[in-house]
């Protein structure tokens, strides 16, 4: 699972707000993409479609040839077992501790606790809070907590990774941290979108970069690899 | 579970208190209609007859003699004056009373015991013959006990459905605002459980065990109702039968009528829960 295709997705919220027009393209398996625009321009919109969070009005969204936008529940909670998500305001538990927090996806997986401990301290060494893991989010600053929000994203190991603007509160330093994390996992092979407004950063990346404006797809080639963007 | 029910243990007294005050109320008339049934049936085993005799009449033990040797009659006790007294002292305070009255004021009396095949009309042209008899005084049908007994039970029972419906279904909807409660004070939880790919069993689970733990709970707190209930009224339910020649012994609140109980708050319980998690987390499939 990897490869993602939009082919003529439409998107209109029940107050008659339409957030994607007839929006095409593709992302290779292993990628690394950009999402940017500006605010209401459909970025968290996409990333929703893409976490079955809503369903298109019109349109495929293919993931390695499954049209998502018809799972039954039974594979919903597969397909997002398989995706990690990342979300600008943090959606931690916050009655949980951060070990809890990063565990989740693991004990809804049915992951045995032996192997849970061992991949939750693994996956907070890399975000640098393994001696944070029994406080809650509320103690941690807003970019440690999002450290953890990534921590949670990556610690079942999907192969696919989706960002919403991971950097939106952070300061530079530790917004290129972040990045860095992304491109870590990136290069085990984990196909990673990352919806951000950060022209800088993403300018810093060198990575293809799929803009939209209103909706409106204005970079980003359907029928191509996503390195070859259209100015 | 267990955390989230102790950070609201009051909550949950709560529930577990409407839920055994629904409960106990129609399983205390169905125990009720349980207990008059089988005083009904006891009774209906031996129809009989009660004559009365007048005060001093000496009739009482030849007429006993020949009611016996008939074939509709099972048996016949001869209770006599003397007797009567006996059993009166026993069952009252009243020796001072008594002490104070030159005669027995009590009656000699027939129990007639007559064999169940006797029909209502034989059982009436009997008493109507007795009454006829030298020194009878008064006859008494005991059928129109048991007519009572069993129209007092009829109404019970339906009282016991019809309120056993209605608080059923108040149960399932205490169970189902409690759950849905716990469901909005979980809702950002159930949602990013959903985000990382619960399926919607897990999310329903622990919902359903609530379901379970407030009706079971509530069926229990229905029970130690129902026993205080039954320690109130022993005494004076003790006093009325025993005036009836009947001694207490109620039957049906047993350990199979607790578990019934249990098992149908339990039931109640989930059944609440599921309306609940199927109302309030289909909306969670879209956020």
């Amino acid at each position: 699972m990897g490869q993602i295709e939009f082919h003529n997705v439409y998107m209109r919220y029940p107050s008659g707000f339409e957030a994607l027009k007839d929006v095409s393209l593709v992302l290779e398996e292993g990628s690394m993409t950009f999402l940017t625009g500006h605010s209401g321009a459909g970025k968290t919109t996409l990333l929703k479609l893409l976490l079955c969070v809503t369903r298109p009005t019109q349109g495929q969204i293919l993931v390695n040839d499954v049209n998502i936008s018809q799972l039954g529940s039974r594979q919903l909670h597969y397909y997002r077992q398989n995706l990690g998500a990342v979300f600008q305001d943090h959606n931690l538990l916050g009655a949980r501790t951060v070990f809890d927090n990063v565990a989740l996806p693991l004990r809804v997986a049915g992951m045995g606790e032996r192997d849970v401990g061992r991949r939750v301290r693994a996956a907070l060494t890399r975000v640098g809070l393994l001696q944070r893991e029994s406080l809650l989010p509320m103690q941690l600053s807003i970019g440690e907590q999002q450290r953890v929000g990534i921590a949670r994203a990556v610690v079942s190991r999907p192969k696919i990774l989706l960002a919403d603007e991971p950097t939106g509160n952070l300061d530079p330093e530790l917004s290129r941290d972040i990045m860095a994390l992304f491109q870590q996992f990136n290069h085990v092979g984990a196909t990673v979108i990352v919806a951000s407004h950060d022209r800088s950063l993403i300018e810093s990346m060198d990575k293809p970069v799929v803009e939209l404006d209103h909706g409106v797809l204005l970079r980003g080639r359907p029928d191509g690899p996503p390195s070859s963007y259209d100015a | 579970m267990l955390q989230f029910t102790s950070n609201r243990a009051a909550t949950s007294l709560l529930v577990w208190t409407l839920v055994g005050i629904a409960l106990a109320l129609p399983a205390g008339l169905m125990l009720t209609q349980a207990n008059l049934s089988r005083l009904a049936a006891d009774w209906g085993g031996r129809p009989g007859i009660s004559v009365y005799f007048e005060l001093g009449a000496k009739d009482a033990p030849l007429l006993a003699m020949r009611l016996d040797q008939q074939p509709e009659v099972e048996s016949v006790v001869l209770t006599s004056q003397d007797e009567a007294l006996r059993e009166f002292l026993q069952h009252t305070n009243l020796h001072d009373a008594l002490a104070d009255l030159e005669t027995n004021p009590l009656p000699a009396s027939l129990r007639v015991n007559v064999a169940a095949s006797l029909t209502a009309d034989q059982l009436d042209a009997m008493a109507v013959r007795l009454r006829k008899e030298n020194g009878v005084a008064e006859v008494m049908v005991e059928r129109t006990w048991l007519e009572r007994i069993n129209a007092a039970s009829r109404l019970a029972q339906r009282l016991g459905w019809v309120l056993g419906v209605l608080f059923g279904v108040g149960t399932v909807l205490i169970s189902a605002t409690t759950v849905r409660l716990a469901i909005e004070a979980q809702l950002d939880e159930l949602k990013v459980m959903k985000l990382v790919g619960a399926s919607n069993a897990q999310i329903r689970r622990p919902f359903l065990y609530f379901g379970v733990f407030y009706g079971v709970g509530g069926g229990l707190f229905a029970a130690v109702l129902l026993s205080l209930g039954l320690l109130a009224l022993e005494t004076p339910l003790r006093g009325l039968l025993g005036s009836f020649n009947e001694t207490l012994e109620l039957r049906g609140f047993d350990i199979l009528f607790v578990l019934a109980l249990l098992a149908t708050g339990g039931a109640l319980g989930v059944a609440g829960a599921v309306l609940a998690v199927r109302q309030r987390l289909f909306r969670l499939e879209v956020l």
